[in-house]
Order: C-alpha cells, then sequence, then structure tokens
C-alpha cells in the first residue's frame, strides 16, 4: 500500500501532502519523521539521486528535485523497487510542467498545473499541457 | 523569498470562490481559486461541512465553461470536496455527459470522479459505459475505468464482477499500463476461486507480458498458486522455469521480484536458490542505493534458512560494511554474521569495531544478538568474540543496548564452559563503572550463582566488596549477599567474608545491615573454615516457593499474638490462569532474570501442590491437568471452575472458589458430586475449605478412584454445600452463628480427550517412520454435513485432544481437502500420532480418513473408537 507522497521546500515546510489510509495523529509524527530524514541525509545529493531508508517495517524513497524534496512511503507490496518506480513517475511529471527541475517559487507558480498531474498520472504524462 | 500563497487564508479564498457564480466566467481566475483552494487542503487544512457543501455547489456551475483546463481543475476539486449522496445528484448528469464526450481526457476524469463520489444505484445506470471504456483504444480511459474498478471492488463487488470479459480482454491490450491494471484487477474479481486464478497465470507465463508492472504481479500470483497447490503436490515445482526465467528479463524490478519470490518458495533447496542468489549479488555491486538495500535485504532473510548459500556473496558484503547508507550497512553486517566461517570472525571483528560507532542503539542491538549467535556456532571462537563484546561494553550506550550485551555474555558463559572464568572478569571490570542499578544487581546475583563454583573465587571478591564501598543502597544490598554467597559456598574464604560482612554492619542503610546481620548469624561458625549446614544455604540462597502475593496477603491477615508466624498457613495455591502466566514466562530470553532450565509448566505447579496434600500424596505421578471449566455463569454470587487432574488410578477434581459477597462468609466448603453417571469411578477422598471469605479464592477437592490405565469416562453432578455466616461490611467481623446452605452448579464431563497429552514433535515424517506400522489403524469415517471444512477439522482436533503439529491445524480457505498432522502422548505414556486427511464435498459433507500410529494397539484402537462414536 502506498502510505504517503510528501513534497517539502529546502526549509522543511510542506507543500503538497496525500496520506493513504494514515490516521491523524500519526501524520504529525510521519511528518516531522520525513522532513527530519531530508534534513539528516538529503545535503549534497544530486538532482534524482534516490535515498532509501526503512522505518518499522515501512520503507521510504526520497530525492530532490531542484529546491524541493519528494518523499514516498510504502508497505507490503510497495516495496522499495515499487516505490523507486513510481517516485521516477512523480519526478518526470514534475520535470514536464515546470520545464526543468523547480525552484520553490517555479513550483508554487505551477502549482494548480502539478496538482492535476499528480492526480491524472497514468504513464508518462500524456494529456495536453 | 516571494510565494503566490504567501498570507493566504481560508476565509479570503472562500469569499473569492464567488467568482464561479459570475454569469461571464473568467476562466483563468477561477483556476487560480481552485488551484489556492487546493493549496489550502494539501497543506492540511480542512473545510467544515458548510463551507465544503457551499463551495461544491458554486464549482458545479462551472460546468458551463468550455476550458479544458479550468474543467480538470473542477474534477479535481470535486473529489477533493467528497461531496455527500444527496448532492451528487446535482453533477450527475454532467458527469455522465463528459463520460461520453469525444475529448479523451474528459471521459477519463469523468469516470474517475463518477465512481470515487457515487454509489450503488447510480452504478448500475452507468455500468454500460464503465464496461466499453475498459476496452477504449485511449489507454488513459481505459486505465481510468480499470482503476475504478478495482476500488469499486471494495464497495460494489457483484457488479464489478460483471465486467470479466471485457477485463479479459484489456489484458490482452497492448498498453503496458492498461495490460497492469487489467491483470491487478482481474487477479481481484477472481481471488476466491484458486482454479480460476491458476488458469490465468498458467495462461499468462505462457504468452508475453509487456509491462513490467504486470509481470511483477504475475510473478506474485504465481508465488502464490504455487504455495497453494505445493500443499498437496510432491515431485518438480509448477512454474519454477518461469521465474528462473524472469531473472532475465531486462527490468530490474521484474528480476528482483522473481528472485525474491525464488528465495521465499516454502521448502527450497540449494540448487533452486542458486540462480536467485547469483543475480542478487550482482545488485549487490550496484550504484543505486536502492537496489543493494533491496539485494542486502533479500540475502539476510535467506541467511536465517540457508547461511550456506549465501557465503559466495560473503566478499560483496564485506564491501558494504563502510556503505554510507546505515540500513544497508547494518543488514550486511549481520548476515555476514550468520553466514561467516569459522576462519573468517577475526578479521570480521576487526571490521565491524569501527563500524558500531556510527550506528544507532537500535541496529545495535541487532548487531549484538548476531555476534551471541555467532559465538555459539563457533564456541572456539569466545575469546574474540566476548573480547568484542567487553569493548563495547565499555563505550557509551543506552540501558537496553548495556543489557544486550550483558545477556549475550551471560549466556556464552552458560553455554561455553572455557569462557567462564574470562567472561566473570569482563563482567566484573563492567560493574566497576556502571551506570544502571539494575544491571549491576543482575550481576552481582550471577556471580553469586557461579563465581563460588569457579577455580579461584577470590579473584572475584575484591570487585565485588568494591560496591559494597562505592555505590548506592541497592547496589550494596546486592553486593551483601553475593558476599554472603561465596562464604557460605567456599569453605575456606569464610573467615575473610565474616570480616567484610562485619564492616557492613555499620552501613547507613537498614537493608544493607538486616541483611549482614542474617548472614553473619546464619552461615556458621564465627568465621571459622566450617562447612555451612545444608539447610542454611537452602533458607538463605534456595527459591521461596510460595507465592509472593499469597505471603503478602497472609502477612498482612497475621495478627501479632503469642504465636508466631508459620509460613506453612501460606496457601501455595496459585491463583486461575497459570497456563497464560507460564507460557509468558517460557517465552522470555535466557538473560539474567530467568533460571537456565526449561520453563516450568503447570503440571509442575498442580504437581508440588497435590503432593502437599497429604491425602492425594500417594496417587503417583500427575499426568495430565485440564483448564479450568467454568461451572457458574458470569456475574454470579459464587464463583466456581474446576480442574480435572487425572492420575493412573484416580482423578482428583480442584474446585476453585470465589465468594462474590462482601457480606457473607463461608465455611466448611463442600462439593457434594453425584456420580451416578460415571459408573467406574468411586469417591474415595475430599478436602473441604475451611474458610471462604470475600473476594480470595479458594480450593475444595474430591477425589475418585477408577481403574488403573482405563481412560474411564462419565458425566459428574455438582452442589456446593457451606455454611454462610453474616458478614457486617464496615468492621469486617462476623457472627457466631451460621446456616447450613447449599448451590447448585453446573455439571461437568471426563472426556477421552483429558487422558492425552498435548505433545508436539518438530519432524512429524521422522516421527511417524519411527514408530512403525505394527500397531497402525487405518480407516474412513462420513462425518456428514458440516458448516465448512474447517470446523469440522477444529471440532475432531478438539475431541482427540491432541496437538497439531507443523501448523497443520490452519485450513486455507475455500479448499476442498486437508491433511492435519497430529501427535500427543496416551495415559501410561504411550506415544500416539495421528494423519487425518478431510475432504468435502459441493453438497458440505465431510469424509475424513484417520490413521493412527502407535506404541500400544489397545491406545490406536482406543482412539478410532473416540471417533466412531
Amino acid at each position: 500500500m502506498l502510505l504517503a507522497v510528501l513534497i517539502a521546500n529546502s526549509e522543511g515546510n510542506i507543500l503538497v501532502e496525500r496520506f493513504n489510509g494514515v490516521p491523524g495523529e500519526e501524520r504529525l509524527h510521519w511528518r516531522s519523521f520525513l522532513v527530519k530524514l531530508g534534513a539528516d541525509n538529503l545535503k549534497g545529493v544530486k538532482n534524482e539521486e534516490l535515498c532509501v531508508a526503512c522505518h518499522k517495517s515501512v520503507y521510504i524513497v526520497y530525492t530532490v528535485l531542484g529546491h524541493v524534496s519528494i518523499y514516498l512511503v510504502g508497505k507490503d507490496e510497495y516495496d522499495e523497487l515499487a516505490l523507486s518506480e513510481a517516485i521516477f513517475v512523480v519526478t518526470s511529471a514534475i520535470k514536464d510542467v515546470c520545464g526543468k527541475p523547480p525552484t520553490e517559487r517555479l513550483f508554487l507558480d505551477k502549482y494548480g498545473r502539478i496538482c492535476l498531474c499528480l492526480d491524472e498520472i497514468v504513464w508518462k504524462v500524456s494529456s495536453p499541457s | 523569498e516571494y510565494s503566490p500563497f504567501s498570507g493566504i487564508e481560508k476565509g479570503a479564498v472562500l469569499q473569492e470562490a464567488r467568482v464561479f457564480n459570475d454569469p461571464q466566467l473568467d476562466s483563468r481566475r477561477c483556476s487560480q481559486v481552485i488551484t489556492k483552494l487546493l493549496y489550502l487542503l494539501n497543506q492540511g487544512d480542512s473545510f467544515t461541512k458548510t463551507e465544503a457543501t457551499e463551495v461544491f455547489f458554486s464549482v458545479t456551475k462551472l460546468f458551463q465553461a468550455r476550458d479544458i483546463g479550468l474543467r480538470r481543475m473542477v474534477y479535481l476539486i470535486i473529489k477533493e470536496l467528497s461531496p455527500s449522496a444527496d448532492e451528487v445528484i446535482i453533477v450527475t448528469s454532467s458527469l455522465m455527459k463528459d463520460m461520453n464526450s469525444k475529448t479523451d481526457v474528459y471521459r477519463a476524469n469523468a469516470i474517475r470522479v463518477l465512481c470515487r463520489i457515487t454509489d450503488g444505484t447510480l452504478l448500475t445506470q452507468i455500468e454500460r459505459y464503465l464496461k466499453q471504456a475498459i476496452v477504449d483504444k485511449n489507454p488513459v480511459v481505459a486505465s481510468a475505468a480499470l482503476v475504478s474498478g478495482i476500488h469499486l471492488l471494495q464497495t460494489n463487488p457483484e457488479i464489478v464482477k460483471r465486467w470479466s470479459n471485457e477485463v479479459q480482454e484489456a489484458v490482452q491490450s497492448r498498453a503496458a499500463l492498461v495490460q497492469f491494471h487489467a491483470l491487478a484487477l482481474l487477479q481481484q474479481i477472481r481471488q476466491n476461486d484458486r482454479l480460476a486464478v491458476s488458469k490465468l497465470v498458467t495462461s499468462l507465463t505462457k504468452g508475453s507480458v509487456r509491462s513490467p508492472l504486470a509481470q511483477c504481479l504475475l510473478i506474485r500470483y504465481t508465488s502464490q498458486v504455487i504455495r497453494e497447490s505445493s500443499m498437496n503436490g510432491q515431485g518438480d515445482r509448477p512454474f519454477y522455469d518461469y521465474l528462473e526465467g524472469c531473472l532475465r528479463h531486462k527490468s530490474e524490478m521484474v528480476i528482483f521480484e522473481a528472485a525474491r519470490a525464488i528465495t521465499e518458495l516454502s521448502g527450497v533447496t540449494s540448487r533452486e536458490l542458486t540462480p536467485a542468489i547469483t543475480v542478487l549479488q550482482l545488485f549487490l555491486s550496484s550504484s543505486k542505493p536502492v537496489l543493494r538495500f533491496a539485494a542486502v535485504r533479500t540475502l539476510n532473510k535467506v541467511a536465517m534458512t540457508h547461511p550456506m548459500a549465501v557465503t559466495t556473496c560473503n566478499i560483496d558484503m564485506e564491501s558494504l560494511i563502510s556503505d554510507q547508507n546505515r540500513s544497508i550497512a547494518t543488514l550486511a553486517i549481520t548476515t555476514l554474521l550468520k553466514t561467516g566461517n569459522e576462519s573468517g570472525v577475526d578479521r570480521l571483528m576487526k571490521q565491524i569495531t569501527n563500524f558500531m560507532s556510527d550506528i544507532a542503539d537500535e541496529f545495535k542491538i541487532v548487531v549484538v544478538d548476531a555476534i551471541r549467535s555467532l559465538c555459539l556456532k563457533f564456541p572456539l571462537k569466545f575469546r574474540t568474540l566476548m573480547g568484542f563484546l567487553s569493548n563495547i561494553l565499555r563505550e557509551e550506550g543506552g540501558f537496553e543496548y548495556k543489557k544486550a550485551i550483558v545477556d549475550s555474555i551471560v549466556t556464552i558463559i552458560r553455554e561455553i564452559p572455557d569462557a567462564k572464568e574470562s567472561g566473570l572478569l569482563h563482567l566484573c571490570e563492567f560493574i566497576e563503572d556502571c551506570e544502571f542499578t539494575y544491571l549491576s544487581t543482575q550481576i552481582l546475583h550471577f556471580l553469586g550463582i557461579e563465581g563460588p563454583k569457579t577455580s579461584d573465587p577470590s579473584k572475584y571478591i575484591r570487585y565485588i566488596y568494591n560496591r559494597v564501598i562505592l555505590e548506592n543502597a541497592t547496589v550494596r544490598a546486592s553486593a551483601v549477599s553475593t558476599l554472603a554467597k561465596f562464604g557460605a559456598m567456599v569453605d575456606s574464604l569464610k573467615p575473610r567474608i565474616f570480616v567484610l560482612l562485619r564492616r557492613c554492619l555499620y552501613d547507613n542503610d537498614d537493608e544493607v545491615r538486616d541483611r549482614a546481620t542474617l548472614y553473619l548469624n546464619t552461615i556458621g561458625g564465627d568465621g571459622s573454615v566450617v562447612e555451612t549446614d545444608k539447610d542454611v544455604k537452602e533458607f538463605l540462597f534456595g527459591s521461596l516457593d510460595l507465592p509472593l502475593a499469597n505471603l503478602e496477603t497472609s502477612l498482612k491477615n497475621y495478627e501479632p499474638s503469642e504465636e508466631p508466624f508459620d509460613i506453612r498457613s501460606v496457601s501455595r495455591e496459585v491463583k486461575s490462569q497459570p497456563f497464560a502466566e507460564k507460557k509468558a514466562a517460557a517465552k522470555k530470553p535466557t538473560g539474567l532474570g530467568a533460571p537456565p532450565a526449561g520453563p516450568a509448566s503447570a503440571v509442575d505447579t498442580y504437581d508440588k501442590l497435590l503432593l502437599s496434600i497429604p491425602e492425594f500424596s500417594t496417587f503417583g505421578q500427575l499426568f495430565k491437568s485440564s483448564a479450568p471449566v467454568e461451572l457458574t455463569e458470569a456475574e454470579t454470587e459464587y464463583a466456581v471452575n474446576v480442574v480435572k487432574h487425572i492420575f493412573d488410578k484416580h482423578v482428583v477434581f480442584q474446585y476453585n472458589c470465589t465468594n462474590t459477597i462482601p457480606e457473607q462468609l463461608l465455611e466448611d466448603v463442600t462439593i457434594v458430586v453425584d456420580a451416578s453417571e460415571a459408573e467406574e469411578f468411586e469417591e474415595v477422598a475430599t478436602k473441604p475449605l475451611k474458610s471462604l471469605p470475600y473476594d480470595t479464592p479458594g480450593q475444595t477437592y474430591v477425589a475418585f478412584e477408577k481403574p488403573e490405565g482405563v481412560p474411564a469416562v462419565g458425566k459428574f453432578t455438582n452442589v456446593l454445600r457451606f455454611i454462610v455466616k453474616e458478614v457486617d461490611p464496615s468492621t469486617g467481623e462476623a457472627e457466631e452463628d451460621g446456616v447450613e446452605d447449599e448451590y447448585q452448579l453446573e455439571e461437568f464431563e471426563v472426556v477421552p480427550a483429558d487422558y492425552m497429552l498435548k505433545v508436539g514433535v518438530s519432524n512429524f515424517r521422522n516421527a511417524w517412520e519411527s514408530l512403525g506400522p505394527d500397531f497402525e489403524r487405518v480407516d474412513e469415517y462420513g462425518l456428514g454435513p458440516r458448516e465448512s471444512l474447517k470446523e469440522a477439522v477444529s471440532t475432531v482436533i478438539d475431541l482427540l485432544g491432541m496437538q497439531p503439529c507443523e501448523g497443520t491445524e490452519v485450513v486455507a480457505a475455500n479448499s476442498r481437502s486437508h491433511t492435519c498432522l497430529l501427535s500427543g502422548v496416551y495415559i501410561g505414556n504411550v506415544k500416539v500420532l495421528v494423519r487425518l486427511s478431510f475432504g468435502v464435498d459441493s453438497a458440505k459433507e465431510v469424509a475424513m480418513k484417520l490413521a493412527v500410529r502407535s506404541e500400544d494397539e489397545a491406545v490406536s484402537d482406543a482412539i478410532h473408537e473416540l471417533v466412531a462414536n
């Protein structure tokens, strides 16, 4: 099960979050955990270079794209390899919409489009831009 | 830094949303407002019901606009707002129109929105369109319908199952993702029908599946089919060739999925594992951390069951010890610790030493456990390994971590006699500087047990006595006890121990002084070299056989008088549910806490208990005690349950009684048992319960004689008889006179299963072969129509009262047949093994074949009679 998708800026403020089957109190824990994970490990990481972690039988794959960091959390069949496929699709979608790895400003400028694309992702984004 | 959403506030945005109601719609402006609404929701903000309804109604007006971008935003916001059933009706017609639109993206999204917000009734109306959409040329539309189907399967399965044919067609689609979604949906539709799933897998593994994601799914379904078929069959594993072929796929994800599936096959052989391990070994040196992590994680699991198969990867794994990702490094180390050979231990330890300081405590504990297992595997290497453990003990670390290390050292000392002396010294050095009182006291206690048995006990005295000088009161008291133990066990040390103990008489703390006084006065002599009396040793250092709770209650009830407190008056009865407590105790790891002997069983407790009662002391060895059987309903005035104790020639019924009425005291409590329906039993003794006050459980016993070695059965009716005295709850005093009274209890039976002990065997096949066919009896029975196969199996298991082996008590869902393996020990200490084969037909009639092997023909016959009746 894909438990969460989180996109944050370089300061750790969350720009987009999507949870699936995670109760409210747990979300707070996940937000702070993921942001801390990024703060500890994403310095100096290249664009789209994947990082992987494991926390309480749950897998996390995360990366940096421009000035935003993207986290995917999954368990059971969404193990680290399935998550790495999924994160590739997310980063491709964002790059397509923004034209390049985005700064925070560019990301927010294209916010609506990004939401649409995240929703409509099928494979490589095939909908008209 | 500038942000388009800086200062955004929910109220203001909701005001802006009024722009949706304008007759002249500004598409761009509307899109922006929707974006802001989405931003708010994505930040964790939420709308109240009223706000959501208002926004929803305004949004519906936007269907008039023709702008494609705006329409797509409208779909998105509708899904976020989750309208209720009566609100949904407003947009239904617009969405249904869009479902047939020429614009592909409208069709796809409208389908997804409708399926998300609608309920069953509307679904039947649009079903036709959904079926068409599944086989639509445009893959986006097809996927939208299929994914919606997957979601709808949870709430409206009957409807979705009607789409089987279309979904089947979609599985053959050329578009990779459509194939993936269709396969997932098809499997979910058919998952309850094993045969259908098996057919699906067979046809697809022969054909070509384009999408790597679909391949992964197929590999998982194949594994499931293999698992289910191997329960019955033997010989070559079906579909193994397919899995092995996937190891050469171009997508890494597929390769890995296949490798993992192979390693997880039940009963996998080394030959089958080899290609999978080869591939995983290649992943170990991949540049992608995800692949390295996946590979090392899988190899770690394999190493638990097939360490030899993984040794080929040792070199690659050693290079992972310095991996930047700490999870990968830890997994690599623990795997190496499992697969390492004796000659490599020293080198491995050197590499790990630097690594330990980098990782967190929870990882360290994992490594410590692995080192302990390694030491037990290679006992000759204890010096290196224990040295390593003692080094890390000196470093920084939390309580759990240090405890794990200490437990490991203790285990090594216990299992490897040569390691004792050096191990004890390591522990002594540790307590010189230990910040955890708990650990210090445990170690001192352990020293007291093991130290005196060593060749030169005196060398530990200094360490122990230092604790008396330097530490807190708890540790000092513990050290005093330890010194005393040395003095009691090692006569030659007595004079010096006495000197040290005398100094302890001046300690600040009561407990320390009391203990010192006690030991000085009891150990014997006045410090000369004499042997300490055995009884004294038992008194001082033997275990207290009384339950502490009972001792506490008795002490509280004792009133100071001429007569001293008599410890024999403390009842030894363990309160109800001894099974659960003993089971929990057995699961604790053998660290410092639990004694090294095997887990004490409830039989031991009952055994001692019954032996202490003179009337029953001649009955011999206790064979079995049943679980408590309730003889009263819940919430009654008197709660009684009975435990049936089975001996060779007797049965003893232990009635556990509780009085739940605070205003009553019961005295001379007995049970009058009517055994007219138990002809083979004859009552021979009873032990009444003198007093049963409020809320203190007590026991009364009735013993019956029965023919020796015969598993006699019968029904027993019971009446509780007693004298009841009124009690004044405020003073707690009872009246002088009482009234005789009776209370009817439920009846219970002694059944054949009471004569069977549940004793499992680890390898059923070996045990079956070794029993031999001499006393084997096989027969078939029709069990008639039953509720389900599972229910029939459980009923027979309960009837026989035997222990299911190798997990065969679990019946797979929807299976038509099942084999169950049972083992037990029958009264007379006769080993019995049973093989049950069940089959169920479409009319739910269950047939059973029973094969019994035992050491005694009569017993095999008896088992069959059990079932036949």
